[in-house]
């Protein structure tokens, strides 16, 4: 196993473009502005793995031409909400284990164009698809409030702060204008009780892109930049335990979060403590609630105190979360969001995030970074980054 | 002819049984177990438990404890009931047998309650032709004082 690390991030903003951007235009922008941060040309690439969730067949391999046809294996990833950062962890796997030097990410999805289709890639038929995500997850939120008491104002809190975070990420799909208080989260419209519409994410596009190598190779081509370093990696699926519901396979056991973080802080000897930036699957606000104490940041229960205290923004007491908008603001597109992530944890481990820079109490950059993604309910994927 | 109710067919066979009396209650399709006794809804060939192969299809009544709720403010996909045009609720049922379901519930977001006893009723969603095409969903049943 060799040591890997983040060659180079690239990214097209994330919107709602709808028939205006193609999935190529998009992947063409994000590629070749993370060739471009990696100092490489597309000849230098050894393998690319697609992340494609509504894929027509050959889609990864038809994007991949768009930057030369080199001969290289090309595979399209598929793993829901889950499917940029299963596609890295494959590329990582690959790397590390020294079949390849250089691997190509790219992520890249179109949710206005599936939404105008109909098609949710799922069967219509199926009654658990008449169903909306969101009602899922406020089901979690309504759990939630029944056992410890959570206010819907804690839920409001932690979408203003990602609408804030993302106000300062040029990328983000949603911009606000002025500051975002929760009371204005609150009065934004029902979706599924409690959860409000800025309390879910927005329907959109993009592409994002991550190229990764060993890191002898990072010090060859950016002799000058901090290295930033993958020191853990995990993917597992679901464990069956009593109250498990195997239909409308949304949000999946809260375990899974438990064990798969419990599993890379393992790998890299670090804990919870240690992290100064944190990224989750903020798709709905209960959703960075439960991951609070799910990933360790805070014991159970104690996420509501928190998040009065505002410990979770950036220059909070504890670690900054969904510093670049999260799933909420920044937007999730499906393919591409897991990348966009790598993208701002890289940025932030180098002290490239300009407005939204995390720092250490005493001045520092950041040192270690998490990255969380559920795919579907059923697999969850998490990455540890790290600077040095 | 107003006495003779419109057939019935639910929506994808398999999940639960659409008896002939439109009064009577609708039973689930569930798996259990013939080594653990683990019992498994909706219906599946090997015991998640102990992966067992050993497993019988049978029926349990629709009817359990609320685990939690939702009320979704959109109309239900599919449906051209109009009682659900302005949103419906979802919950996650508890059955005594152990499994834990999510179905549409019949009510009003006020009417629902963690730890509340539901029981399950076959809703038109649309009609087929002459066939009324129906989706199981649960009404909270009023507690005894």
């Amino acid at each position: 196993m060799r040591d890997v690390a983040v060659l180079g991030v690239g990214m097209h903003p994330f919107g709602a473009f709808y028939s205006g951007k193609s999935n190529t235009e998009m992947s063409l922008v994000a590629g070749l502005a993370a060739l471009d941060d990696a100092g490489l040309t597309f000849a230098d690439v050894d393998a690319a793995y697609a992340g494609h969730i509504f894929a027509t067949v050959m889609s990864g391999t038809r994007v991949m031409k768009e930057f030369g046809l080199t001969g290289i294996p090309v595979q399209r990833i598929e793993n829901a909400s889950a499917t940029g950062s299963a596609a890295f962890r494959e590329a990582y796997l690959a790397v590390s284990a020294g079949h390849y030097d250089v691997a190509m990410v790219l992520g890249f999805d179109k949710m206005t164009t599936m939404i105008q289709s109909g098609t949710a890639g799922t069967a219509p038929e199926n009654m658990e698809d008449a169903i909306l995500p969101a009602g899922f997850f406020a089901m979690w939120a309504t759990r939630r409030m029944h056992e410890r008491g959570t206010k819907v104002e804690h839920l409001a809190r932690i979408a203003a702060k990602n609408f804030n975070n993302g106000a300062l990420n040029p990328m983000a799909q949603r911009q606000a204008k002025e500051r975002v208080t929760a009371e204005r989260v609150l009065a934004s419209g029902m979706v599924a009780w409690p959860l409000t519409k800025m309390m879910s994410c927005p329907i959109g596009d993009g592409a994002a892109c991550a190229i990764i190598g060993p890191v002898e190779l990072a010090r060859k081509f950016n002799p000058g930049r901090p290295l930033v370093k993958i020191v853990a990696s995990t993917l597992q699926s679901e464990r069956y335990e009593r109250g498990h519901i195997f239909q409308g396979p949304v949000v999946g056991p809260a375990r899974m979060s438990v064990d798969s973080s419990q599993a890379v802080y393992e790998q890299a000897g670090v804990g919870p403590q240690d992290l100064d930036l944190v990224q989750v699957h903020d798709a709905f606000v209960i959703e960075e609630l439960e991951y609070y104490e799910l990933l360790g940041l805070c014991k159970p229960g104690e996420a509501e105190k928190y998040i009065e205290e505002g410990a979770f923004e950036i220059g909070g007491a504890k670690c900054a979360v969904s510093t670049d908008g999260g799933l909420i603001a920044r937007g999730h597109p499906g393919g591409p969001t897991g990348l966009a992530q790598i993208w701002e944890t890289t940025l932030q481990l180098r002290g490239e995030a300009d407005k939204r820079q995390v720092r250490r109490k005493n001045g520092d950059l950041p040192h270690l970074g998490l990255c969380h993604m559920m795919g579907g309910g059923s697999v969850c994927v998490i990455h540890l980054l790290q600077r040095g | 002819m107003a006495d003779v109710p419109r057939p019935r067919q639910p929506i994808k066979p398999g999940f639960f049984t659409v008896p002939d009396d439109p009064r009577a209650t609708p039973n689930l399709l569930v798996t259990r177990c013939e080594d653990c006794g683990e019992v498994f809804y909706p219906r599946r060939a090997v015991c998640a438990k102990c992966m067992s192969r050993h497993t019988e299809e049978i029926e349990v009544g629709a009817r359990g404890t609320l685990y939690s709720y939702t009320f979704v403010h959109l109309p239900l996909f599919g449906s051209t009931n109009m009682e659900h045009a302005e949103g419906y609720g979802v919950g996650q049922i508890d059955l005594p047998e152990g499994p834990r379901l999510q179905a549409p519930l019949a009510g009003k977001q006020a009417e629902f309650k963690v730890g509340q006893s539901v029981t399950g009723e076959l809703d038109v969603l649309r009609a087929d032709g002459g066939t009324d095409i129906v989706i199981i969903r649960f009404r909270p049943v009023a507690e005894a004082a």
